[in-house]
């Protein structure tokens, strides 16, 4: 009988969550009345469970009967993921661009109206393009991810014990954790597409113009708009890898898969950005000393230096235990059951 | 000789669509859930899998030619359908449109009035 629960969740799962309840309602009592009628008198066994189910077709093609005809761009399987999304997205940007909008408040008072127009003309801009970002996503995995053409046609072969057991609570993705990280990642995308300032030690001190502090940037200003892409490139994938935990919603080796590929692929790129000497702010030492952080004799000196000078192997040690990490964690939750 | 098979699959499979719905709607005057209506259409010889019957009634719902109901009295919870004043409507409108179907094809199939169709 469990079979039947399974048949019944893999069809509705498809389905848009409103019409779910009621339509595994009504399928649990035409399987009962199938049943009944294939044995009459004695107990149903697997046996029976089987061929009805087989009768009633594949849960992908019953699915797709219930939904209707494919056409459109995002179907309503990927519906609620899309909306959720885009909520995610544009709240992120707007977070993202207030927090560069408070910044540059506290960097230089004066300016207040002039930000105030940036911002507000920056949300006019940004907004739309993180909608069609999202949006040519989706696309990309309703037409390549999503049901294939040939697993729904009819007369294709499939048994029901093939069905997916309906997954543990310990293989299930909680919605938060993609949901922050596209956040986290968002706003990381948003700073960096400011400006590179974003990313240094800032110095609070009041300059002569009566400007509030300085920033010592971390990275290259002259060659970073060339690293700029790549940056984007990274994290734009970080963010496809999320939306996909949020749409499977829970573990499967696909999906595994797919993440491993995404962080390998962030790897190399990364591991290439930070090792180029020209990645790196080559002044860095000087500006801090020119910004009156340390001075050359001082003893902090040292230590700074030595600090930045490991500051590469170190990201990079992170950032590969980070992502090896990402992946087993991933295997370890698919071999949970 | 598959080939002309295949063909005639395909085709039926179009003409059944809309028949199938004319079938499901003159069923309703009489609430029904869906497996009992499966075996009245079958008694019929109008053959129609549950897999497809059941999203089709659904749909017809959706459209507001069918209305629904949980009947949760019997031993089995079962859902009845019934046509709408607007299904009823419908339902008396598509017969007309039916039968002028088949006469004008009746003409065109046999011109001569059944002396012989020539395709003997």
């Amino acid at each position: 009988m469990e079979m039947i629960e399974r048949y019944i969740y893999a069809v509705t799962q498809k389905l848009p969550q409103s019409q779910r309840a009621d339509i595994a309602k009504e399928l649990r009592s035409l399987i009962q009345d199938m049943l009944d009628e294939r044995v009459v008198d004695r107990e149903a066994n697997d046996q029976d469970v089987e061929e009805v189910l087989l009768d009633l077709g594949s849960p992908k093609q019953l699915a797709q009967r219930y939904r209707g005809v494919n056409k459109y761009l995002i179907g309503p399987e990927f519906y609620d993921s899309y909306i959720s999304l885009l909520k995610i997205v544009s709240l992120s940007i707007v977070v993202a661009m207030g927090v560069i909008f408070a910044i540059q408040f506290i960097f230089d008072p004066t300016g207040f109206f002039d930000y105030l127009g940036g911002f507000i003309a920056s949300l006019v801009t940004v907004i739309p393009q993180g909608f069609a970002w999202v949006t040519v996503g989706f696309i990309c995995i309703e037409y390549f991810g999503g049901v294939k053409a040939e697993d729904i046609k009819l007369g294709k072969e499939w048994r029901p014990s093939e069905i997916p057991p309906i997954p543990e609570t310990k293989r299930q993705i909680k919605r938060s954790e993609p949901i922050v990280s596209i956040i986290f990642y968002v706003i990381v995308i948003m700073m960096f597409l400011f400006s590179n300032r974003f990313f240094g030690i800032f110095v609070f001190e009041v300059d002569q113009d009566g400007r509030f502090s300085t920033v010592v940037p971390f990275l290259n200003e002259a060659t970073f708009s060339n690293y700029l892409p790549f940056i984007i490139l990274v994290l734009g994938l970080s963010i496809f890898k999320e939306a996909l935990k949020l749409i499977s919603g829970k573990w499967t080796f696909n999906l595994v898969l797919y993440s491993t590929f995404i962080n390998a692929i962030t790897f190399v790129v990364v591991s290439i950005m930070i090792m180029s000497q020209s990645f790196w702010n080559p002044d860095f030492m000087f500006d801090l000393v020119q910004a009156g952080v340390i001075t050359e004799d001082n003893e902090a000196y040292g230590t700074i230096s030595k600090i930045w000078d490991t500051a590469t192997l170190v990201i990079l040690a992170t950032f590969i235990i980070g992502l090896i990490w990402d992946s087993v964690n991933g295997f370890i939750k698919v071999r949970k059951q | 000789m598959s080939d002309a098979k295949e063909h005639i699959d395909k085709l039926m499979q179009e003409l059944r669509r809309g028949t199938t719905t004319i079938g499901v709607l003159s069923q309703l005057w009489e609430p029904q859930y869906g497996y009992s209506l499966v075996s009245k259409l079958a008694d019929n010889d109008i053959h129609v899998e549950a897999g497809t019957l059941y999203p089709l009634l659904r749909r017809l719902e959706k459209q507001g030619l069918l209305e629904s109901k949980w009947d949760t009295n019997e031993t089995r919870p079962r859902k009845y359908y019934l046509l709408s004043e607007t299904g009823k409507e419908v339902y008396d409108l598509l017969c007309v449109e039916w039968k002028s179907i088949v006469t004008s094809l009746d003409r065109l199939i046999d011109p001569k009035g059944g002396e012989s169709n020539g395709n003997d």
